[in-house]
């Protein structure tokens, strides 16, 4: 019957597919491997992942002067305390830069907190360290000099995740992760994997390696941080 | 006429499922993006799906088993546009600005007026498939009542 062979024929075709992915899979470098099955905790869910923004941090005249950028988008937090800017330019006096520990305590309640890029370049200069989230051949064109590259979507992720545990490094230590801004949650995701092993302080540049470029800060290319 | 078509239509799929085979983290980041699919089984097809469409692409260019590679090829489109149709229902552009620095830059609207864009495009090549189908109906009738 027409109907019959036909339902093979198309039964085989995705089988035929199936065992070619297999294959296909089983020859991949890590780049390009999947996992049969991924771990995507807001799969199915639209909104912006909660991350809360940063809120002014303590001391006097240590708020890094997020006035003259644009502020940290508020459309996608419900509730957050939005961090409001501090009478506006940094003084022009010797800069102070606030203790790293009070400035960014940890906070275990919660994923992660996005941060400012002023907050960034402050951490940056201060050695932190830096997570680049995106995929490994964007990293190798242009990264944040000293990031190490942790690409979220890449196979060997978790087992990048379980070894920066196994460093023994001080969690509740400020870790800033960054992927490409906009709208982009591979951050956000990264951040989640952190937090999970016991990660506490886990800080999100939103505007990304874009952003970085954007203010002439100098980047380092290659595989090695 | 319509094997110029069956032909045409193989090689949009092939040509749309090698990108997808040679990278399939990015390809699952772009279903991911749809927020349409369990968590659990974006994986499967994002390695499994590229691949149905090149065979079908391919057995459509060489006229092997063109009726099913054309339902196959249906089924793909009308999942696509329901992935598309429910995503611009809801308002949730698709792209993250990931992947290019491009797509970084558009603002939501252009996102989603792209989105109707591919909308359209998919439904041109359903009409496409759907004459596949018309012609290929014919050949296995005329087969069935010869007996074979």
């Amino acid at each position: 019957m027409a109907r019959g062979s036909n339902l093979a024929r198309v039964v085989a075709l995705i089988a035929l597919a199936a065992a070619a992915a297999a294959l296909s899979n089983l020859a991949a470098s890590t780049q390009r491997k999947l996992a049969w099955v991924g771990s995507y905790p807001r799969a199915l869910d639209v909104g912006a992942p909660a991350a809360t923004v940063e809120p002014t941090p303590a001391g006097p005249a240590a708020a890094p002067a997020s006035g003259a950028a644009a502020p940290p988008t508020a459309e996608s937090q419900p509730a957050n305390p939005v961090a409001a800017t501090t009478g506006g330019a940094p003084t022009a006096s010797a800069p102070f830069e606030p203790d790293l520990a009070a400035a960014f305590p940890p906070h275990p309640d919660k994923a992660a907190v996005e941060i400012s890029p002023d907050s960034v370049e402050l951490l940056h200069r201060r050695k932190a360290l830096f997570l680049d989230a995106r995929r490994s051949s964007v990293y190798a064109q242009g990264h944040i000099p000293g990031a190490r590259s942790f690409p979220v979507w890449e196979s060997d992720i978790d087992a990048r995740v379980k070894a920066l545990f196994e460093e023994g490094l001080d969690q509740s230590a400020p870790v800033v992760i960054y992927c490409s801004g906009g709208n982009c949650e591979d951050s956000h995701m990264l951040a989640q994997k952190l937090y999970m092993v016991g990660f506490d302080n886990v800080l999100i540049y939103r505007d990304g390696f874009p952003d970085w470029q954007k203010r002439r800060h100098p980047v380092a290319t290659g595989e090695n941080p | 006429m319509s094997v110029r078509v069956q032909i045409a239509l193989g090689i949009v799929f092939l040509l749309a499922a090698i990108p997808k085979i040679a990278d399939p983290p990015a390809f699952a980041h772009l279903i991911y993006n749809y927020r349409l699919l369990p968590g659990g089984a974006i994986n499967a097809m994002a390695l499994v799906m590229p691949w149905v469409e090149l065979l079908a692409g391919a057995a459509l260019i060489l006229g092997v088993w063109k009726r099913e590679a054309a339902i196959v090829v249906g089924l793909l489109l009308l999942v696509f546009l329901v992935a598309i149709g429910a995503n611009l229902a809801r308002g949730h552009a698709v792209d993250c600005g990931c992947f290019d620095v491009e797509s970084a830059g558009k603002s939501r609207e252009e996102l989603l007026s792209e989105m109707r864009w591919v909308l359209i495009r998919d439904v041109g090549l359903l009409l496409l498939v759907a004459q596949v189908l018309a012609a290929t109906r014919a050949a296995s009738r005329a087969r069935w009542t010869r007996g074979v």
